[in-house]
């Protein structure tokens, strides 16, 4: 159980680094690419595959962790921008939660990110299938596939918590 | 958001929400009032449901890239320009790798300029914060003018660990070469700079693992510089023309395929013959300017093919053919050098580890003969006499060693604040620590452990290895006690608790030989037999070993010593063994005081609390083990974020404790909170997330949600025998619980099935004797007389009481029902005479300890059945009596 733990640990850490550094490099070259995350995930999995640290993980165990990063990073970045505007010196996650007159997109990802937390309490199996989705780029073949429910399911599933997920947030936009 | 998480209610809220969407609009709101008539809340949550699944929503349907862009878009890095960290001062960025971003600072007061590394969101993910105090340990104790050297450490307020080291200002190895065109003799010097450097790191037992030239500087002066893995590719990327066949770049910290060794490719355990694999990499790349195998777009088994059956290569006749042309390979070798250059590179990179120069030093030592014009010391033709005298590696992959690993990471934890605290204090002693992770870790770098059990032999066979290793180490007593005493808990950890036996009192022995019997390391070996003992459930000698231990540990530590914490809670942990919880309770008080006088939330302190919950539940101190939890949830939370898996383990005790107080509904929000945090980390099938289904089933059947709770036990139950195999105490408690739904629906069948299986698990799984056997044969017994076959239950009930009766105390309450039990059995076959003594015993029993009333009340209303009038009180002494 603890092994695991730590595996998983490790394989989100190396999803995570990898992610960041891919989102600094097409920020520094720049050379038109956009920052799409799932283009991102898709380019570490390519990146990774080859890895034998990741053993004989599948492509749809991949992602799923790698979405999960990817939350996590842009999750990461956002606070930081909020801690910057506030004045956050060195110390990086002085971020509060309260977002006063944060900047939009940081705003509507950290709610994002709130309200998917407050979902996986209801449902941890729909918050886990947003993120793969939202955050993963994942196709809802595959997310049902990783879930190990059908894709019937996993598409009532979505329905339900895309509404929920728009009537929590969206309702202000 | 309205209320408390409900998973049930949102179940309904969506169910209703589907079916209303297929309606066409104008019907849905009569639907609706007709499904719910009596509840608005209800009906306004499906109506919200309706209108955001009718609303467009640009985060969601637009996808992410235009958020992602803004919020990534501005480099927070680069804002970190001015800011002070410690007499540092950043000037600017260098560089973000692996493990961390690395910034040019100079020091004002001395002018000084160095780099400095740190590691963002460190909070977020304990295995990235360890890998990075590792490496800071690491550079800690590397004293070598050719490895960059660490000059100070710290932590932000927030948490985010930082070290400086010196800033090297160079030309990666293989551009010097390219722009340089050194000639033979300065090549050899280069070699030679590099060789020693990681001579000294193996002096340490630290490996490289990673030697490849851009993480090799030369500076002006012609030395070399070794600067470790991760953020050295990326400081000096922006000067390095971009090779084709160059993968450094993929990043994958900290294993580079171009530059890996085959074992490493392999997936098998890496060690000195690593690095040597990785010098002669970089002595052919030195001679020939180019890397001797193209593995541009392999797959790693691809690359390992290549590595495996492919002759190591000979530089001297690619050397040869480029020279012709305007290669950068080394020129005026003569022909016989050649040929013992070829040796040296053969040797080194032989495909089987076991064929390689032993060590760094050897190979030095022959490029020293090779300048000298003397005979090396390897030549193809001992090549033979070498396989036989080193043992042939294995070279299967193998499997896991994660429980390991995972231990050597808790082993070293303990030393990232001492570092930081007092930092010339500690560095002996992380050290030695360092340097014993090291030597182990080596052994199970690149085995993977997602797949197989713990306990395969595989590991055991890389331990049996590590331990040869160790043996030979007799030059350094300490570090061969150090490595037997890791080695010995790993053994433990396995449940090879024989061989952990011998080590760990190896490892004594050799301690006490060293320091006398009073010395902190001569505590801690004892501490470690102590704990194996508990294993071995020696208690006596547990117990004797962890006294003694703390007895020194108290003799020789400071006050508030964080050795002394670990002690106190071994011996806490030994006593709760032995069921001595009000003096365990003390001395894991004190070690949860001592942690907590350290200041800081410590993985230590949390873990403590932890432990001290479990005392206070133990002892019926309910309400405060609830508080304990709290605060352990709290530091949990605080040093590793709210998703992780400590925190979910302390919500489970949380909810085993309202469970226990009576609360089945705040005990299932409890463990299902815990599931929302079990389930994204490990996914469904984990045997984690079994047992958390299990105490949500017992919650729900303790709310009679007896359907529920039979959904949830069954893929509780399902998960527990894959996941952990036929025959594990998980797998009996969901089929005991699934038993008791079955019992309180009438399925007598099916709950005597459940049962039965669950006293054959308990009698392959406990020694005899131990009263779970009582308790199951008892569970039967009860869905048998149910059932109408009181004489088989009549017969288990006996076999029950017998167990009771000769391994718990005298008067036990399981004693009491199972008297009560039988009695009713005894009724039901017209037995009145047997049925009374029977009820009255156990009536005897429950009344005198004012325990289990529902069972004293039965008992009653059976004797009353009988004729015999009881007083409402009950006579205290009616058992004894009898």
């Amino acid at each position: 159980m603890a092994h695991d733990r730590s595996a998983l640990d490790d394989l989100f850490s190396l999803a995570y680094e990898e992610l960041r550094r891919l989102a600094r490099r097409v920020r520094t070259e720049g050379d038109g690419d956009t920052l799409n995350p799932t283009v991102l995930v898709h380019e570490a999995w390519i990146r990774m595959s080859a890895s034998p640290e990741l053993g004989s993980l599948s492509r749809v165990h991949f992602k799923r962790v790698a979405a999960r990063a990817m939350r996590q990073v842009l999750v990461d970045a956002a606070r930081r921008r909020n801690a910057g505007k506030r004045g956050g010196g060195a110390s990086f996650v002085t971020f509060d939660e309260g977002l006063g007159a944060a900047d939009g997109s940081v705003h509507d990802l950290l709610a994002l990110d709130r309200a998917l937390d407050e979902l996986a309490r209801m449902s941890p199996r729909q918050a886990s299938l947003v993120e793969a989705r939202f955050f993963g780029g994942m196709e809802m073949r595959e997310v049902a596939e990783s879930l190990e429910v059908s894709e019937a399911t996993a598409q009532r599933d979505w329905r339900a918590a895309r509404a929920w997920l728009s009537g929590q947030l969206g309702g202000k936009g | 958001m309205s209320g408390p998480p409900d998973p049930r209610r949102w179940e309904r809220v969506q169910a209703l929400f589907h079916e209303l969407a297929s309606l066409p609009e104008s019907e849905r709101d009569r639907v609706l009032r007709e499904r719910v008539p009596g509840d608005p809340i209800l009906r306004g949550e499906v109506r919200d449901l309706l209108a955001g699944d009718a609303r467009a929503w640009p985060l969601l349907d637009e996808g992410l890239a235009p958020v992602a862009e803004r919020i990534l878009a501005s480099s927070p890095v680069d804002r970190l320009e001015g800011e002070r960290f410690g007499p540092y001062r950043i000037v600017s960025f260098l560089g973000e790798g692996g493990m961390g971003t690395v910034y040019r600072v100079t020091r004002d007061d001395l002018g000084s300029e160095a780099a400095l590394k740190l590691l963002r969101d460190a909070a977020f993910s304990p295995a990235r914060r360890a890998r990075f105090l590792a490496e800071q340990r690491t550079l800690a104790r590397l004293r070598h003018p050719g490895i960059a050297h660490l000059l100070d450490a710290g932590t932000l307020a927030d948490g985010t660990p930082w070290f400086v080291m010196e800033l090297v200002e160079g030309t990666p190895l293989d551009v010097h070469l390219r722009t340089a065109e050194p000639g033979f003799e300065a090549r050899l010097d280069l070699f030679r700079g590099i060789a020693e450097a990681v001579r000294h790191a193996h002096g340490h037992a630290v490996i490289h693992r990673d030697l490849k030239p851009s993480n090799i500087l030369v500076r002006a002066d012609g030395t070399v510089k070794l600067i470790d893995f991760g953020i050295a590719k990326l400081l000096w990327e922006d000067g390095e023309p971009g090779g084709t066949a160059d993968l450094t770049r993929t990043g994958l910290a900290p294993l580079t395929p171009a530059h890996a060794a085959p074992e490493q490719l392999r997936g098998e355990a890496v060690g000195i013959h690593t690095d040597v694999y990785g010098l002669g990499l970089l002595l052919y790349q030195i001679l020939v300017g180019e890397p001797p195998f193209d593995l541009a777009g392999r797959t790693s088994a691809e690359a390992v093919r290549i590595l495996s059956e492919t002759e190591p290569p000979r530089p001297s006749g690619v050397a040869n053919q480029a020279s012709g042309g305007s290669g950068t390979a080394v020129r005026g070798v003569s022909r016989a050098q050649w040929a013992d250059l070829d040796v040296l590179c053969q040797v080194a990179m032989h495909p089987d580890p076991g064929r390689r120069y032993p060590s760094a030093e050897a190979m030095l030592r022959d490029v020293d003969h090779l300048l000298a014009g003397e005979p090396l010391e390897a030549r193809p033709d001992t090549l033979t006499y070498r396989a036989g005298k080193f043992a042939r590696r294995n070279r299967g992959t193998l499997a896991v060693a994660g429980v390991a690993l995972l231990l050597l990471v808790a082993l070293s934890a303990g030393y990232a604040h001492s570092l930081i605290a007092a930092r010339d204090t500690a560095l002996a002693e992380a050290a030695r620590a360092e340097r014993i992770q090291q030597f182990t870790l080596g052994l199970f770098r690149g085995t993977d452990p997602d797949f197989a059990p713990a306990k395969d032999l595989r590991v055991i066979d890389l331990l049996a290895r590590g331990v040869q290793e160790a043996h030979a180490l007799e030059a350094d007593p300490g570090l061969q006690a150090g490595i037997y005493l890791a080695l010995g808990e790993i053994h433990r950890q396995l449940g090879e608790l024989g061989q952990a036996s011998e080590l760990l009192e190896a490892a004594l022995s050799l301690r006490e030989r060293r320091w006398g019997l009073s010395h902190p390391e001569v505590a801690e070996a004892r501490v470690a037999l102590g704990l194996l003992r508990e294993a071995q459930a020696e208690l006596d000698e547990a117990e004797a070993f962890a006294r003694s231990g703390l007895d020194v540990a108290r003799a020789t530590l400071p006050p508030g010593h964080p050795a002394l914490g670990r002690t106190l809670a071994a011996l806490g942990h030994v006593l709760e063994a032995r069921g001595q919880y009000d003096e365990a309770l003390l001395l894991v008080e004190e070690a949860v005081e001592l942690h907590r006088a350290a200041g800081a939330a410590s993985p230590e302190l949390a873990s403590g609390l932890g432990q001290l919950s479990n005392l206070h539940f133990y002892l019926g101190h309910y309400l405060v083990a609830d508080s304990v939890s709290r605060e352990a949830l709290g530091l949990h939370r605080q040093l590793y974020g709210p998703g992780h898996p400590a925190a979910a383990g302390d919500l489970i005790n949380l909810g085993a404790i309202q469970f226990e107080l009576g609360d089945a509904v705040e005990a299932e929000v409890l463990f299902r909170e815990a599931l929302a945090i079990q389930e994204p980390w490990y996914g469904r099938r984990h045997p984690a997330v079994a047992a958390n289904l299990t105490m949500i089933g017992r919650a729900l059947v303790r709310q009679e949600r007896l359907d529920e709770a039979r959904e949830v036990l069954l893929e509780a139950e399902l998960l527990a025998r894959t996941g952990l195999g036929e025959r594990h105490p998980r797998v009996a408690s969901a089929l005991n619980e699934l038993g008791l739904v079955a019992q309180l629906k009438g399925e007598w069948a099916e709950a005597s099935d459940h049962f039965r299986r669950v006293v054959d698990l308990y009698a392959h799984l406990y020694p005899d004797g131990h009263y779970y056997l009582g308790v199951a044969r008892s569970n039967l017994a009860g869905t048998l007389q149910a059932g109408g076959d009181p004489r088989g239950a009549e017969a288990l009930f006996r076999e029950a009481l017998e167990i009771y009766r000769a391994f718990l105390p005298p008067g036990h309450q399981l004693e009491g029902i199972a008297w009560i039990r039988l009695g009713g059995a005894l009724l039901a076959q017209s037995r009145p005479g047997e049925a009374e003594e029977a009820l009255l015993r156990g009536r005897g029993i429950l009344a005198s300890q004012g325990a289990s009333p529902a069972w004293v009340a039965r008992a009653d209303e059976q004797l009353e059945k009988i004729g015999t009038a009881v007083g409402s009180t009950g006579d205290p002494q009616a058992g004894e009596m009898r």
